[in-house]
């Protein structure tokens, strides 16, 4: 399903107008963020792009931590990639002693996925990456 | 056993890891506090000084999830791993081809080897001051002692100042002047004195206890580059910056050490 998706996101990069592409892509992205927050031990995702963010979160009080954990990882990452010449950021991944966070570009969206330890990481990179 | 030990001792092991995986292409340690205790020879102190300061408003909101145990950036072109290793962080940098399982079972088994043994021979290890590889010692006083000494000793003492290797009474016993590596933030406000800069309430509390018949109400900020000057001490008001390792300093005084916000200085009480 998820290929068949690509697929046609393939197609329409050429062809098609962007806007439906982006949308397009978007509810393919945010489906995937649906299906990754039933995985185990995931509690919840921040979905930022250049016109709308979305939160879904187990929690809703650390909602802003959460959110400005994310918004300072990315901007960390940036810096310490130009000083460091990491070259374009792949994925983050911050361990922390009660939750870990996985954050990522993909295309124009900034993903921040938060788990539990025992939440399969490379499940879910593979998941989005898919996208 | 002093800092300059344990700096010279995490300098090797770095430099020995990097021979074992040459894949690592920098390397530092940092405390908890974010002040650097050891770096490789490739890695500039300028770049850590960035680095540093880009992680640290991450660190603060990263009390949201508890703290950070470890992070791990992936590039295209490489890895960056800050890993803590009990009161430090290790920090390496990675080429793309690194074998990852093979980096983190070295750095993680020696360094904290280092760590334990240099634990061994000196109780208080990685204090607050840790001098910097770039940084000449202080010349070693000729004697010194582990606390500031009372009167009677001072009397005991004075015979001494007559003999040939003599130092000024003041020099004789005082405790080593601490060194505190912070990082520069603006000072602003109307009412801002031009001459006084802030730090962290715990360093001038530290200063206060080691020097406790005297009065700590001035210092000496030093840069990397070698300016120097001195100025008057405040602990800072806001409490988002307080224990951070910080320095408050009004825009006169940056200018005239040439630093601005972010970058890493020197200060050390004045003691007179």
């Amino acid at each position: 399903m998820v290929k068949k998706k690509k697929d046609e996101l393939e197609i329409t990069t050429v062809s098609g107008p962007t806007l439906i592409e982006a949308t397009d892509y978007e509810s393919d992205l945010r489906a995937n963020l649906e299906e990754i927050k039933k995985y185990d031990g995931v509690v919840g995702y921040i979905l930022r792009n250049t016109t709308s963010a979305s939160i879904d979160l187990k929690e809703p009080a650390k909602i802003i931590d959460y959110a400005m954990l994310s918004s300072t990882a990315f901007d960390a990452t940036e810096e310490v990639s130009d000083v460091f010449e990491l070259g374009d950021i792949k994925s983050i991944i911050v361990n922390g002693k009660n939750v870990k966070m996985l954050s990522l570009t993909v295309e124009q969206n900034k993903i921040s996925i938060f788990m539990q330890d025992n939440a399969d990481t490379e499940k879910i990179l593979q998941k989005l990456n898919g996208s | 056993m002093d800092n300059e030990v344990y700096t010279f001792a995490l300098k090797n092991t770095l430099d020995e890891i990097q021979k074992i995986c040459p894949d690592i292409k920098n390397a530092f340690v940092l405390t908890k506090n974010r002040e650097l205790i050891a770096r490789d020879e490739d890695t500039p102190e300028e770049a850590i000084t960035r680095a540093v300061s880009a992680f640290e408003e991450m660190l603060e909101k990263a009390q949201a999830i508890g703290g950070v145990e470890d992070v791990m950036i992936e590039g295209n072109n490489g890895r960056l791993n800050v890993s803590q290793l009990g009161e430090i962080y290790l920090v390496t940098v990675t080429s793309k081809q690194a074998d990852l399982d093979y980096v983190n079972t070295v750095t993680h088994v020696v360094v904290p080897t280092v760590l334990r043994l240099l634990e061994k021979f000196s109780p208080s290890p990685l204090s607050k001051n840790p001098p910097t590889p770039d940084v000449e010692p202080e010349e070693p006083s000729v004697q010194r002692v582990e606390e500031p000494v009372t009167e009677k000793h001072e009397e005991q003492l004075e015979p001494k100042e007559k003999s040939d290797t003599v130092l000024p009474k003041s020099e004789m016993i005082l405790p080593e002047t601490p060194v505190n590596q912070l990082i520069v933030e603006d000072l602003k406000g109307l009412l801002a004195p031009s001459d006084t800069i802030r730090i962290d309430s715990s360093i001038i509390q530290e200063w206060n206890d080691l020097y406790e018949d005297r009065t700590i109400e001035e210092a000496d900020v030093e840069t990397f580059g070698g300016k120097s000057t001195r100025c008057k001490i405040k602990p800072i008001k806001e409490s988002k910056l307080d224990g951070q390792g910080k320095i408050q300093i009004p825009n006169k005084v940056q200018l005239t050490l040439d630093v601005k916000k972010g970058e890493l200085v020197r200060v050390k009480p004045v003691v007179e």
